[in-house]
């Protein structure tokens, strides 16, 4: 019998004959050598970071008075940033979670660096509530522990199930993440050494493509994908419940789940835009990312902006029509009282202005795109900030009505919270691959298959 | 045991040769792939993954969880809140709702990582070579020393690129 076999220099490891472009193109984002803007823009967001972090020790030291906080305002920016953060999560679980649930195939490219944002979006915002509460020592009363008085939390709350549904998306967000991650990491610890091989190795968990690998990592994305779509459309419904299970004028509407869920969806989306330009263009992966993933997103923003439209004329028709004098007054006072001018911000950025979407050519004009999407990701701000701010400055009695402007303690952690997101986005570019190296790959072996030039 | 490791290009070739193996009565097959292609998970072992098992678990307990909670402490410490019932389970349901989702998504990974086998690693098959993160499709067959002959014609008979003979 004669053996069969070649010579076997092929199968020794590292050598890599011909490896997959993809792998190549892709992981230089994190082997290439680290330029100085990526220091430079390290080093400016842990400034950013730094900066916020002893506001928050002078907050906690002198109290919650230099936040800004008085009579009746006690919401008020971190609300809005907590709001705001979540919200920009929330695109990322519905591109990985939803999109992979319709088998939309050209959510591939952009999936990995939208859960990436899910995830660092909400550690964001998961410390606004301990910076709101001001006695940071003190957040784990918000928790169901045993303890000797014996109390629990009040579970009729939306406070209390605003805590559960925070956790839960941030626990499962990171466990998704992780999961879509496994392969990539194993991609990256065959083509790395040294340190990065060994972490690489730690992180891909002794993955080698095994046939049992894949279907149990089929199963778990497909169930997580499952178990994250109503988690994703429950977290924004529940944050809105915290306004609209109260009686304050202009939250207590049955509008506020859906609205704030596509409202969340949207500036999600916004946000994904401006993170991904300028990184595609930067580290030229244009050939993944490509305007054709774009333009979807924009048309997914042309749709959601028109929910929010839509959102925004019903609460002013409802006001109206209710003939509740107190929604009428609340509403007016939105478009023309002291705080008409993030109303108006809130109107043209988010309704009016993604109009301009309808247009192809502007569709698939990247510049235009992205200012495009920095005005959404300001007026998505500003629509919470309205819906707090002028909400509780005009409750029901004019006596108890108040002004309130934000302090520079609050602005200083409005900037460290976008620096926080950013710091982790840069660390996250030099150690994750940034795009689903495996689900690309799945592609183009398909199109390789089925005839087609690559 | 002779061991002969092949490499190949599209995936439809490894699902045919797979196919055949398992009907030739080959058993002792592994496959490396470098993406999800659950037409070769399904030839090589048609049963579905039990990580459906785990979720199912996962979200019952949750669900329990969340409401015997609720439930539990609001009578352990009964206070009238705006006049509803001690036990209002309507508010409830969103805890339960959200304990459902945390535990059936935390077990789903446990099971993913039991089933799959999937713990920090360093050393991996003596088979699997980087080729197969690339975009080649590895196909590792163990067969008795006389059946060495067929099963290389099998796997070359399917366009295998390479065939090599392990000890």
């Amino acid at each position: 019998m004669t053996p069969p076999a070649t010579a076997a220099p092929a199968m020794s490891p590292n050598a890599v004959p011909q490896d997959s472009q993809a792998n190549v193109d892709i992981l230089s984002v994190i082997t290439r050598g680290t330029s100085w803007p990526w220091f430079a823009l390290l080093g400016l967001a842990l400034l950013g970071v730094g900066q916020a972090m002893a506001t928050l020790a002078y907050q906690t030291y002198v109290g919650l008075g230099v936040a800004g906080y008085q009579a009746p305002v006690f919401w008020a920016v971190y609300i809005v940033l907590f709001v705001f953060w979540i919200g920009i999560g929330h695109a990322g679980t519905l591109i990985s979670a939803i999109l992979f649930l319709f088998r939309a195939r050209w959510r591939n490219a952009i999936n990995r660096s939208a859960e990436a944002m899910t995830v660092f979006a909400v550690l964001t915002a998961a410390l606004f509530p301990l910076i709101h509460i001001g006695r940071l020592w003190k957040f784990y009363f918000l928790i169901p522990y045993p303890n000797q008085r014996g109390l629990w939390v009040n579970f009729k709350s939306p406070l209390v199930w605003d805590v559960f549904a925070v956790n839960t998306y941030m626990t499962i967000s990171i466990v998704f993440f992780f999961v879509g991650l496994i392969p990539d990491f194993a991609i990256a610890r065959d083509r790395t050494t040294g340190v990065r091989k060994f972490v690489y190795t730690i992180l891909a968990l002794g993955w080698q493509g095994k046939s049992s690998q894949w279907k149990a990592h089929n199963r778990t994305v497909l169930h997580l994908s499952g178990l994250a779509t109503p988690l994703v459309l429950s977290v924004h419904s529940v944050i809105s419940w915290d306004f609209a299970m109260s009686i304050v004028p202009g939250w207590h509407t049955t509008i506020f789940a859906p609205y704030f869920v596509a409202g969340a969806v949207f500036g999600g989306f916004a946000m994904v835009l401006v993170v991904m330009i300028p990184v595609r263009r930067i580290y030229g992966l244009e050939e993944y990312i490509t305007d054709y993933h774009l333009e979807n997103m924009s048309r997914f923003i042309l749709l959601t902006s028109l929910i929010c439209g839509y959102a925004y004329a019903m609460e002013y028709s409802i006001a109206w029509y209710s003939g509740v004098e107190f929604e009428q007054t609340s509403f007016w006072l939105r478009a023309f009282g002291p705080y008409w001018f993030s109303t108006w911000c809130m109107i043209i950025f988010n309704a009016v202005l993604p109009q301009l979407l309808w247009f192809k050519k502007l569709r698939t004009n990247v510049p235009f795109l992205f200012v495009l999407c920095v005005f959404i990701n300001i007026g998505m701000w500003f629509e919470r900030y309205v819906i707090i701010i002028t909400s509780l400055s005009r409750e029901y009695i004019p006596a108890a009505w108040g002004l309130y402007i934000p302090s520079m303690a609050e602005l200083s952690i409005l900037a460290g919270s976008f620096c926080w997101f950013s710091m982790f986005f840069l660390l996250f570019l030099k150690g994750g691959p940034i795009i689903a190296i495996y689900e690309i790959k799945e592609l183009i072996i398909h199109e390789k298959a089925h005839g087609g030039a690559h | 045991m002779p061991t002969l490791v092949s490499v190949f290009d599209r995936p439809g070739d490894v699902v045919t040769v797979l196919t055949k193996l398992k009907k030739r009565g080959f058993d002792d097959i592994e496959t490396y792939t470098p993406a999800p292609f659950p037409e070769i998970d399904d030839a090589l072992d048609a049963k579905p993954s039990l990580v459906r098992v785990f979720t199912l678990i996962g979200c019952l307990t949750g669900v329990v969880t969340g409401f015997a909670m609720e439930i539990w402490m609001s009578l352990d410490w009964p206070i009238k809140i705006a006049g509803k019932a001690f036990v209002s389970l309507p508010a409830y349901v969103v805890i339960g709702f959200e304990l459902t989702i945390l535990f059936g998504g935390l077990l789903t990974f446990v099971g993913m990582l039991l089933t799959g086998g999937l713990y920090p690693k360093f050393t991996l098959d003596k088979h699997y070579s980087p080729r197969f993160s690339a975009e080649e499709f590895g196909v590792v067959v163990s067969c008795g020393e006389r059946d060495v002959t067929e099963v290389d014609a099998l796997l070359r008979a399917q366009s295998a690129k390479e065939v090599t003979l392990v000890e």
